[in-house]
């Protein structure tokens, strides 16, 4: 049996003064306006629903998830405060959120053991999909290299297979504390590393 | 649970590694920690992009399904600030200042939810409010309830703007909540909604001619859905 075509293309992280104002178009969401929330979509559905289908695995599902996140921006746009962080980290926190309460709420213990592989790249299955491999992905690659092995597990386990802080000291045989030290000595690591702002 | 212990749940929060009750605990101690909610906000941020790496087409029925769902779905309103009224507004102006409580998404008992896009800038809000209500050219018009309650429209033309003050404003059934609208001509533009008081400011006058308050459903209406029972002009 043949593999499936797959299509990846090297996309160029969008220059930052021709991105649209997500901000903005939240805020004309919140007053209803359907062709914002359009905007909206098209700017951040792949990422919400590439996040949703790395978490929760099963595609069906994930495309489940991926529409009551973005009725939830659609009924709750109301709630983004710009004061507090960007449009998109609000929106994919959301996603990550509402990810990891289905994949806990659903998903038997055996997928939760897979780990990421991080030398073949996101998996997929379906025929002649466009992956598009950013920039952005490489440099969060080359940060999430540059933590120690347990900031790296506990990140992981937390952020793309859903664990809790308690199921990765479990997982990993350390102690509650060890664990969520790790965590947050690897967001500061990557933070810096990468030199987010909120 | 020690506050070492909870600064301590930040970046577990941050990965949604709590469970549901570590986080419902968290969620209401982040309301009462301004540094928590500080570094909460750079974590959020850089495990928002840990989602970067995994971004993926979604089918195209998807689109399509969502266009159509939220051509009918309602949407949480902006509703109406809240703050503590003097009939003098002079002694009113300092205690404005101190007694605005902008909670984002928050309604109260009192309907203290803050008007969208003035959420992060609560000195702005206050000093144009206080900046209408001070202004020279500012004109009142009020309406009393017999049931109890007034409303209170104060316009500015030279600020180009109006602040609206409703007050012990008679009981409403569940389900219900008064809501302020802005009209110019004959459409009517939503300010937000409250259930026994609040207070907002209106920006932009050109066109408007007057300020009207309906009774809507919970959640507010996208157009009145009945006669208004305060309309005050502009």
């Amino acid at each position: 049996m043949s593999q499936p075509a797959t299509r990846l293309r090297l996309a160029a992280a969008a220059e930052p003064d021709v991105a649209p104002d997500l901000g903005g178009l939240l805020l004309r969401v919140a007053r209803g306006d359907e062709a914002a929330f359009g905007a909206v979509f098209d700017e951040l559905g792949a990422s919400v629903y590439g996040l949703a289908r790395r978490v929760i695995r099963d595609p069906a599902r994930a495309e489940e998830v991926s529409q009551e996140v973005f009725m939830q921006i659609w009924q709750s746009a109301v709630r983004f405060d710009p004061a507090r962080g960007s449009a998109k980290s609000w929106v994919l926190t959301l996603a990550h959120r509402r990810a990891v309460d289905a994949v806990r709420h659903d998903q038997a213990a055996t997928n939760r053991e897979n780990k990421y592989d991080w030398s073949n790249g996101p998996d997929f299955d379906e025929v002649a999909e466009t992956v598009t491999i950013s920039l952005e992905h490489e440099q969060v690659r080359r940060c999430m290299e540059r933590l120690t092995e347990l900031q790296h597990e506990a990140v992981n386990l937390a952020y793309y297979n859903g664990y809790t802080y308690a199921e990765v000291a479990e997982a990993l045989g350390a102690n509650h504390a060890t664990v969520k030290t790790r965590m947050r000595d690897g967001l500061v690591r990557l933070r810096d590393c990468m030199g987010v702002e909120a | 649970m020690t506050t070492v212990d909870l600064h301590s749940m930040i970046a577990p929060y941050a990965l949604n590694a709590l469970d549901s009750q570590e986080r419902a605990r968290f969620d209401i101690h982040l309301q009462q920690c301004a540094h928590c909610r500080v570094e909460l906000a750079g974590f959020h941020a850089t495990a928002a992009r840990l989602g970067d790496v995994s971004s993926q087409a979604p089918p195209a029925e998807l689109r399509d399904r969502l266009m159509t769902a939220v051509a009918s779905a309602l949407q949480e309103r902006p509703a109406v600030v809240a703050l503590t009224q003097s009939s003098r507004i002079r002694r009113t102006l300092p205690r404005l200042a101190m007694a605005a409580a902008f909670l984002v998404g928050t309604v109260g008992v009192g309907g203290f939810v803050v008007e969208r896009g003035q959420a992060g800038d609560e000195r702005a809000v206050t000093m144009a409010i206080t900046s209408v209500l001070a202004a020279p050219d500012a004109d009142t018009k009020s309406k009393s309830f017999k049931e109890g309650g007034n409303v209170r429209l104060i316009t500015s033309a030279s600020r180009d703007s109006a602040v609206i003050f409703a007050n012990d404003m008679p009981g409403l059934e569940d389900g219900k909540v008064y809501q302020v609208w802005m009209i110019k001509g004959s459409s009517p533009t939503s300010q937000g909604t409250f259930k026994t008081r609040g207070t907002t400011i209106m920006k932009g006058l050109t066109d408007v001619d007057r300020v009207a308050i309906t009774i809507e459903p919970s959640g507010g209406s996208k157009q009145p859905t009945s006669a208004p029972i305060a309309t005050l002009a502009v």
